[in-house]
């Protein structure tokens, strides 16, 4: 099999996007707490009662709390979770935590994006700076060396993290593939570089002239993306600048107590009133 | 007397106090008391200084002051983007001159747990976990975190859980300011109308105490930018914090 995806068109509907992701598979989602995270794709994914599922994100939020309450994810490895804003700690992700359900790997930030760097450099492990004092590496088993080249100074090395997809909401795409974001890429280039598969999500599809117009904002090239899906309003009920703010109400209603509101909220998601996304339901 | 700090007003203020003329400063995410403390500054003081945050600005041009510190809106009217990995980046090759963390417990010694309260492996409460801080708190050139509750469970003896190690410089409660004097925290001030000996009765680690002094009141200029930050006063609402 060739190592890039020539395709020139690699559209798909959601529900297609979202059946490539298999059982027990380990995924990296791209953005920041409820900033353009893949979060229609993360719903489809409960739609579709997807199990056992790894969750890698240095700061995830709403994506891993309605993994957990819908019981998709089983493990996750991540630096800080939390809903932000006023909204606090994430309840089911933290409850599946204290239950054990969700098995954690608890990571500075920046070891979990050294292990991620590991993975795209193709080599074993990488060096990541700080944790000096910290009780995560005897936590995670992370290794102490010495410079090898005399210094004298020590530094923790981190196994190479490579996720099985990494997901990324992105504002434009072409048909081909190649993938823009606005703003902050957050995580998501070391993500999109790490992980075997790569699978996009997009606010809109634009000509590819477009990119070849400025190809320096091209985040990802098209060969390395395997499928893309366009859903406007996708990282509802985040943000996705600057097209959209942070939906409050919408998280708000989220956080209600009850299967209800998680069966409303689910209804109620942009990607249920794309025509394509929802006419063909796999899995 | 008038009130001259509510705990808001005292927690925003004194972080901002932190922040040194022509230093590189960086807010966070979760952080949205050290956001509201960066942009005072560059309003309140007649100096300036860099101020980058997890939004990717790099001394931006905030209109909108938003909810969520990694919120978009912090990047607006930068001239660049500086990304996750780069500020990570800049911060272990010793470039980060003060750093804003959150912490949950904070020991004598500055050091902090933001990963679980009783044991790791069977939590009585799970927490968010430390971001940043593992690899920021023993890199960054200084670093301050805040709590919006001074008390027993937060300023400990002995932490459930190391999770960031390396002391932070700088400590603020709703009714106190420490700072790190030879590997402890200090007292370096206290709220006017709180008492010294509740200030030691309400903190779970023995402190120095010997220079400290009320803090001075918010000048002018301080009270002004806050009151042009939280103009409907929508943040102190929020943040709810209580002397008490």
């Amino acid at each position: 099999m060739p190592s890039g995806y020539i395709s020139k068109d690699k559209r798909i509907p959601l529900t297609e996007l979202a059946a490539r992701i298999s059982d027990g598979a380990s995924v990296a989602l791209g953005g920041s707490f409820l900033h353009r995270g893949p979060f229609a794709l993360v719903r489809e994914l409960i739609r579709q009662n997807r199990r056992n599922l790894e969750i890698i994100k240095q700061s995830p939020g709403y994506d891993i709390d309605i993994l957990c309450r819908a019981g998709v994810a089983s493990r996750a490895r991540a630096g800080i979770v939390a809903m932000e804003g006023n909204f606090g700690l994430a309840p089911w992700y933290r409850k599946a935590v204290e239950t054990t359900t969700l098995e954690l790997e608890e990571h500075a930030c920046a070891s979990l994006t050294a292990g991620l760097r590991a993975a795209a450099f193709g080599v074993p492990f990488q060096p990541c700076g700080g944790l000096h004092g910290s009780a995560l590496p005897a936590l995670n088993g992370w290794q102490k060396i010495e410079d090898p080249y005399g210094s004298g100074q020590t530094v923790f090395v981190i196994p190479a993290i490579r996720p099985d997809y990494a997901v990324i909401h992105a504002n434009e795409v072409d048909a081909a593939g190649n993938v823009r974001i606005f703003g902050t890429s957050h995580w998501d280039r070391i993500m999109s570089r790490a992980a075997n598969r790569v699978l996009v999500v997009a606010e809109r599809c634009v000509d590819t002239q477009t990119f070849v117009d400025s190809p320096e904002t091209t985040l990802i090239p098209f060969f390395m993306v395997e499928a893309v899906s366009i859903c406007p309003h996708g990282a509802w009920p985040g943000s996705n600048f600057p097209d959209y703010e942070i939906n409050y109400p919408a998280v708000e209603a989220y956080l209600e107590n009850s299967d209800e509101a998680l069966r409303r909220h689910l209804e109620n998601a942009p990607e249920m009133a794309i025509e394509g996304n929802r006419s063909e339901v796999h899995g | 007397m008038d009130e001259q700090w509510s705990g808001f007003s005292y927690i925003v203020t004194n972080l901002a106090r932190f922040i040194r003329p022509n230093e590189i400063t960086f807010s966070g995410v979760n952080s949205t008391l050290p956001m509201l403390a960066c942009l005072l500054a560059k309003r309140a003081y007649n100096w300036d200084f860099i101020y980058i945050n997890v939004a990717g600005g790099v001394d931006p041009v905030v209109e909108h002051i938003p909810l969520s510190s990694s919120d978009p809106a912090l990047a607006h009217g930068s001239a660049s983007i500086f990304s996750n990995e780069d500020f990570y980046d800049l911060c272990t090759r010793g470039r980060m001159d003060l750093t804003f963390l959150g912490a949950a417990q904070i020991d004598g010694e500055g050091n902090v747990n933001n990963s679980a309260i009783g044991s790791w492996h069977k939590p009585k409460v799970r927490l968010p976990g430390g971001g940043g801080g593992a690899v920021m708190l023993p890199t960054a050139n200084r670093a301050c975190t805040w709590r919006t509750e001074h008390s027993m469970r937060t300023l400990v003896d002995k932490l459930d859980f190391l999770t960031s190690w390396g002391g932070m410089s700088g400590v603020v409660t709703p009714i106190a300011v420490f700072v790190k004097h030879e590997g402890r925290l200090a007292l370096d001030s206290w709220h006017p109308e709180v008492a010294l000996d509740e200030v030691r009765e309400r903190t779970g680690f023995t402190f120095d105490a010997s220079t400290a002094k009320p803090t001075p009141i918010p000048s002018d200029n301080e009270k002004d930018a806050l009151a042009t930050l939280d103009p409907d006063g929508c943040f102190e609402r929020d943040a709810a914090i209580k002397l008490r």
